[in-house]
């Protein structure tokens, strides 16, 4: 073959090479407009009433909007720093933290508890039922029925009397020490079954053969949960921890109507505190801000779960 | 045999013999406890709906209605009083439109993004996905102003549009994983018969969705009708309050006559959601799989 039929096939081969080329962008950009055209509604849906808000929200915490006046006006971090100066704001922080401390702590405790006593027990359908049932209620419904489980009258403060044998006339959720841990064992009471069956779903795709193995070696009960249900369980442990501080923290519902005649209701929580601000006070800028401060520890959460989710798993495999 | 779920096959080949029965008492005895626990305050409700006001007011809360009779006086004080009516028809009418429109829309979104090659496939996956990653408290007030701009406020529509909105991005996860799981095989043979990608998506793909696409709905609906958030924000009129906004105005309004109605109200007001979980359970537990 001599050197210029060489040359030639080169080339030949370059342009076949091109024209593949060219068709598989040309086949690409077919496929995008095909692509667009089905995803077409779902994006102008979310894009137009979820997305869009999220970046006007931001732009709205730099300004000085309140009622009548400030739409446009430039202020910077004011908002920001205005939020770490506010005793209300502060306060519902602090009440935020223990929702989250709370919300995880206990309907994981109870949940796992559950999950390990119902999962070999006849009947267990039943017991499951019961427990997920509250779950099905609207925070909205829950909250009224607590409302009134709390009330001077009510059933609590009703058994309470039965057992200490004296009239109970407890305004759970007026004073400011019962309020937030009233409000908290109604959520607990609500969340504990989804938690019990994630950990059930968990715990039924666990593989069998390393507990039977160690159960050949004679490991006993504990050691056997310690050692080896507990680290493969992992990854689905995390994801119920990740689901619980989320929920805790930008609980509303339940506050809203259980919290309705506490004085200082705005205190209950970040996701209350930036309601009051916004639709009762109308500083829209302010509580802009407050969004913006709730939307960003929820994203590093996010964040964070899938970080370590990744190494859960491998951790698994 | 036949009736046996892989799963109950499973445990009954690893079954262990049973536990000594002190244990087995005490575990059984536990269970029964943390259930009566649970049901306590289902049993104050289902008490309190049976009482006349006077009555409930002179009574201990935990004892045994005189009779039954109160209830439908009870019912139809708070059915007229809450504007229960109107709430439920909303309600229906967002939850029903709402979730069937999302699930309907993510389908298709997913389809692309599951079963076609094109170019920045994930960064058009990430941007629907985001919508599930924002807490609410960012969209409210955007939405609020930008419904008054629109005159979009207190409209059947514009609650329709948000609660479609907001159910569209957990549906696309999960129907993209289901379609990714389907063999492409179809695709290919379909295409070779000369099939638009409209007709694969709805002939072949679709009606192979059936299962996840009601799981997804399913949780969608009772997310929708569960909402009071958006309704009291965007949709707070008589004539566009959601079931639940309904049950709040009502409990903060002077018009409420007690206790009694105000439990009557809320039972009224989750009954078809309840309703649905006990008639649909494997549904709902199969939703809780698939997320």
């Amino acid at each position: 073959m001599n050197p210029l039929m060489q040359h030639d096939q080169q080339l030949l081969a370059r342009i076949g090479l091109a024209h593949i080329k060219a068709r598989e962008r040309a086949r690409q950009r077919r496929q995008l407009r095909v692509a667009l055209r089905f995803m077409a509604p779902a994006l102008l849906l979310v894009g137009g009433l979820l997305l869009l808000p999220v970046l006007y929200n931001i732009w709205l915490s730099f300004t000085q909007w309140q009622l009548f006046e400030g739409r446009d006006d430039f202020a910077g971090w004011q908002n920001y720093i205005q939020l770490s100066d506010n005793p209300y704001f502060d306060e519902a922080l602090g009440n935020t933290a223990l929702w989250v401390v709370a919300s995880v702590l206990f309907p994981l405790s109870l949940g796992l508890g559950m999950a390990l006593l119902f999962r070999r027990m006849p009947g267990q359908e039943w017991f499951k039922s019961i427990i997920f049932l509250p779950r099905i209620l609207a925070p909205t419904a829950a909250g009224v029925m607590w409302y009134y489980v709390y009330a001077p009258q009510g059933m609590l403060n009703q058994m309470l009397g039965v057992f200490t044998n004296m009239p109970v006339e407890t305004g759970w959720l007026f004073e400011e020490q019962l309020v937030t841990p009233a409000i908290i064992l109604a959520f607990v009471w609500q969340s504990c079954g989804l938690v019990m069956v994630l950990l059930l779903l968990g715990l039924a795709a666990l593989p069998r053969d390393p507990l039977e193995a160690a159960r050949m070696d004679g490991a006993g009960p504990w050691p056997l949960f310690r050692h080896i249900t507990l680290p493969l369980l992992a990854p689905t442990l995390l994801m119920v921890v990740i689901l619980s501080v989320l929920a805790g923290f930008t609980v509303f519902d339940l506050l809203w109507v259980m919290g309705a005649n506490y004085p200082q209701q705005r205190t209950l929580s970040l996701a209350v505190f930036m309601y009051f601000e916004a639709f009762q006070k109308n500083s829209w800028a302010f509580a802009a801000a407050t969004a913006v401060v709730i939307g960003g520890v929820v994203l590093a959460v996010t964040w964070l779960q899938t970080l370590l989710q990744a190494r859960a798993d491998r951790m698994v495999r | 045999m036949q009736n046996l779920s892989p799963q109950e096959l499973a445990w009954i080949a690893t079954a262990r013999p049973p536990t000594p029965s002190p244990l087995r008492w005490g575990k059984t005895l536990c269970g029964l406890a943390l259930a009566l626990l649970w049901l306590l305050p289902f049993s104050y409700v289902l008490l309190a709906i049976f009482k006349s006001s006077a009555e409930y007011a002179a009574s201990a809360p935990l004892s045994l209605p005189a009779s039954a009779a109160p209830l439908l006086d009870n019912i139809r004080m708070a059915w007229e009083q809450a504007g229960m009516a109107q709430a439920m028809l909303n309600s229906t009418l967002y939850a029903g439109i709402g979730a069937a429109l999302a699930v309907l829309l993510a389908a298709m979104a997913a389809y692309p993004l599951a079963r076609m090659r094109f170019p920045l496939r994930n960064l058009w996956f990430l941007l629907l996905f985001a919508g599930t990653v924002f807490p609410f408290q960012m969209y409210l007030i955007p939405l609020f102003f930008g419904f008054q701009w629109a005159e979009l406020l207190d409209t059947h529509l514009g609650m329709c549009l948000l609660y479609t909105a907001i159910c569209i991005p957990f549906p696309v996860l999960v129907l993209r994983n289901y379609m990714q799981n389907l063999s492409l095989e179809i695709d290919q043979a379909a295409r070779l018969d000369g099939a638009s990608e409209l007709i694969l998506f709805w002939r072949i793909i679709l009606p192979n969705l059936r299962g996840p696409m009601s799981a997804v709905f399913l949780l969608q609906f009772t997310w929708i009708w569960n909402d009071m958030l958006f309704s009291s924000v965007l949709g707070n009129s008589p004539e566009t309050r959601s079931i639940m906004n309904a049950l709040l105005v009502f409990q903060g309004s002077y018009a409420q006559s007690g206790p009694n109605i105000m439990l009557t109200a809320a039972v009224l007001a989750s009954l078809p959601t309840l309703l649905l979980f006990v008639l649909l359970r494997r549904q709902f537990m199969q939703g809780l799989r698939v997320s």
